[in-house]
């Protein structure tokens, strides 16, 4: 096994980091949970390659001849004490690899909300005009930067549908959250609209809420009328309006 | 332990031994040699079952024991952010990481040393603003920089020249300028400045490298194509590709940890802090992005999104993120020694920031 491992342990970790991103990309839509939607072709393109470079190890191959040679002027060796071995620092490729093919990690939920604390909403200055009439169905995003930075108010006494997942919250209210990502899970931005009205669903359940804006509080806040639990969107990080 | 060569191969080099059964002169001498022998096989034989039970016996009371908290520990949320964190920058970088070695692969096995030398001017003083321009050209996240760089500098390309390109490469391509403008809409001065700031950043920084640098800090990794005969090209290619993803993709894990742990513990309202103070606020927001890690492509969301903070600490952010992160010195670590990253890396994060204080104080 240690032979094993020692002969074609370069081969077997390309093979593994490519089958990683093919599982998550190709064959599946896990990678929603960690990076951003553009990134599939290129993760695609990536696996593909990986797995390649992988198997093309374990072809027999010409020797360069350098493998014959001592290297006189070199002083380095990679991790160990010969010469041409790969590095052991390697082996960290392992671990995204096998928790992508065998325990892909959540998508970010509630606990990155409640870390996040305040959720300040960014400025905004320039907000079209909402449809005159109905229910209106909006971004999470586009409620709060409306219900802290409108000056002309535009959701006062208008029905809001919003949709997001349940994050807890103080005393008598929770939040409803969603988390927003430009690359990859690590810049990750949380916005949250406080919620007064049913009790709370479990943590991170996505729900679709109905209600009206609160101008009363300093934070976005909704009272809801109608809840419904809905299945988590395909994509959790874009903050889309809820659909119908 | 990842193994290019044959064992075969290496056997070879070891040095000869003496065959184990082969008469010894002298008949108590070969008893005696022989009892020892046994005997010392025996110790180890004896000595191993006990450390190995031992070792067993604490590994299996250790599980019954410790295996419900392990279990709860690694369903807590926090534990459970972390590894989405880690394995999002992992595969974030896993593509740029690709591509940077593929195209220094390439140029080790492929490109005439001969050609690069040409198109740089002799001069390094001048090859160093050359470099850093022609970091406009390949776009993608600041894991392409690293291995390119490598590359450039295995192929007789100054160093001085191939960091300056290493710096600005994932700073100034027209990627991250156009991610800029979407993230400050209104604001082009906020592009201009970065774009000045960064190209500033990384000039300085090859310009003092000429300076100051020394040959021994920089360990190169051993260039296989030196001797490349046409024949054996894509065997090159192919080890050398190989071998540079492996090397650098296990120092990107480690980064990618060590990003995902500041990450999760570090709450972004202890930051709101500082805001007020706008020198401290500077060196601050650039400090934050080097443990934060974020990808050139998405720092400038990030930047618009601390809102307490003045533009110049924000500017500071997006300038330092992209040439001094942990990823990044995981990244130069492997591919240069830690002797170079620790000092490259500190001194690239001042200028950064004083770049930053300039152009900032004068722009916006």
């Amino acid at each position: 096994m240690r032979g094993l491992l020692r002969r074609h342990g370069s081969a077997l970790l390309l093979t593994a980091v490519g089958a990683a991103l093919l599982r998550i990309s190709l064959f599946s839509e896990l990678y929603l949970r960690y990076v951003k939607e553009g990134l599939r072709p290129l993760l695609v393109i990536a696996g593909v390659v990986l797995v390649l470079l992988g198997l093309s190890a374990l072809l027999p191959h010409r020797r360069p001849r350098r493998e014959h040679r001592p290297d006189p002027g070199h002083t380095h060796t990679h991790g160990g004490a010969r010469p041409h071995r790969g590095p052991r620092s390697a082996w960290l490729l392992a671990v995204p690899a096998l928790l992508l093919l065998l325990a892909a990690p959540p998508a970010l939920g509630s606990f990155i909300v409640a870390r996040d604390g305040s959720g300040t909403i960014a400025r905004q200055v320039d907000f079209p005009r909402l449809p005159p009439h109905g229910t209106l169905s909006l971004s999470l995003s586009e409620f709060a930067a409306r219900a802290v930075w409108d000056p002309a108010e535009s959701l006062r006494s208008r029905t809001v549908r919003l949709t997001g997942f349940v994050t807890p919250g103080g005393a008598g209210s929770w939040r409803l959250s969603r988390i927003i990502v430009s690359c990859c899970a690590a810049d990750a931005r949380a916005v949250a609209v406080t919620v007064h009205g049913p009790a709370a669903p479990p943590d991170n359940t996505w729900v679709v809420v109905t209600g009206s804006w609160d101008p009363g509080s300093t934070a976005p806040t909704l009272d809801v009328t109608a809840l419904r639990v809905v299945p988590a969107p395909k994509n959790p990080y874009r903050d889309l309006p809820p659909a119908g | 332990m990842i193994e290019e060569s044959s064992g075969a191969a290496r056997l070879e080099q070891l040095p000869p031994r003496p065959a184990a059964g082969l008469p010894l002169p002298g008949a108590e001498v070969r008893v005696g040699a022989g009892a020892g022998r046994v005997l010392r096989l025996l110790i180890r034989v004896c000595g191993l079952t006990v450390l190995g039970g031992f070792a067993a016996l604490i590994i299996g009371v250790g599980t019954l024991l410790l295996g419900p908290f392990l279990v709860e520990w690694l369903d807590q949320p926090g534990f459970e952010a972390w590894r989405t964190v880690l394995v999002a920058v992992a595969i974030q970088g896993m593509p740029f990481l690709l591509l940077g070695t593929v195209v220094s692969a390439a140029i080790s096995a492929f490109v005439p040393a001969r050609l690069l030398t040409r198109v740089l001017p002799a001069n390094p003083v001048l090859a160093v603003p050359v470099a850093g321009a022609a970091g406009a050209l390949l776009p993608g996240c600041e894991c392409a920089s690293v291995p390119v760089a490598a590359g450039l500098m295995r192929r007789g390309v100054a160093p001085a020249a191939a960091l300056a390109f290493l710096l600005s490469a994932p700073a100034i391509n027209p990627v991250v300028l156009v991610a800029t403008s979407i993230a400050f809409p209104g604001r082009p001065e906020m592009v201009l400045a970065r774009l000045l700031a960064s190209l500033g950043a990384s000039l300085a920084m090859g310009w003092l490298w000429l300076r100051l640098g020394r040959p021994e800090w920089l360990r190169l990794p051993p260039s296989p194509a030196d001797d490349a005969e046409p024949g054996h090209r894509w065997d090159t290619f192919l080890s050398t590709l190989r071998h540079d993803f492996l090397h650098a993709g296990g120092f990107m894990v480690a980064g990618a940890a060590a990003a995902a742990t500041f990450n999760i513990a570090v709450p972004p309202s202890l930051l709101q802090l500082f805001s007020a103070h706008p020198w401290l606020s500077v060196p601050l927001l650039g400090a934050l992005a080097v443990v934060l890690s974020i990808c050139s492509e998405a720092d400038a969301f990030v930047a618009a999104s601390l809102s307490g903070f003045s533009m110049t600490a924000r500017l500071a952010f997006v300038v330092v993120g992209p040439t001094v992160d942990l990823k990044l010195i995981a990244l130069q670590a492997g591919t240069f020694g830690w002797a170079f990253a620790a000092r490259f890396s500190a001194a690239t994060f001042v200028i950064g920031v004083l770049c930053s204080a300039v152009v900032g104080g004068w722009l916006l």
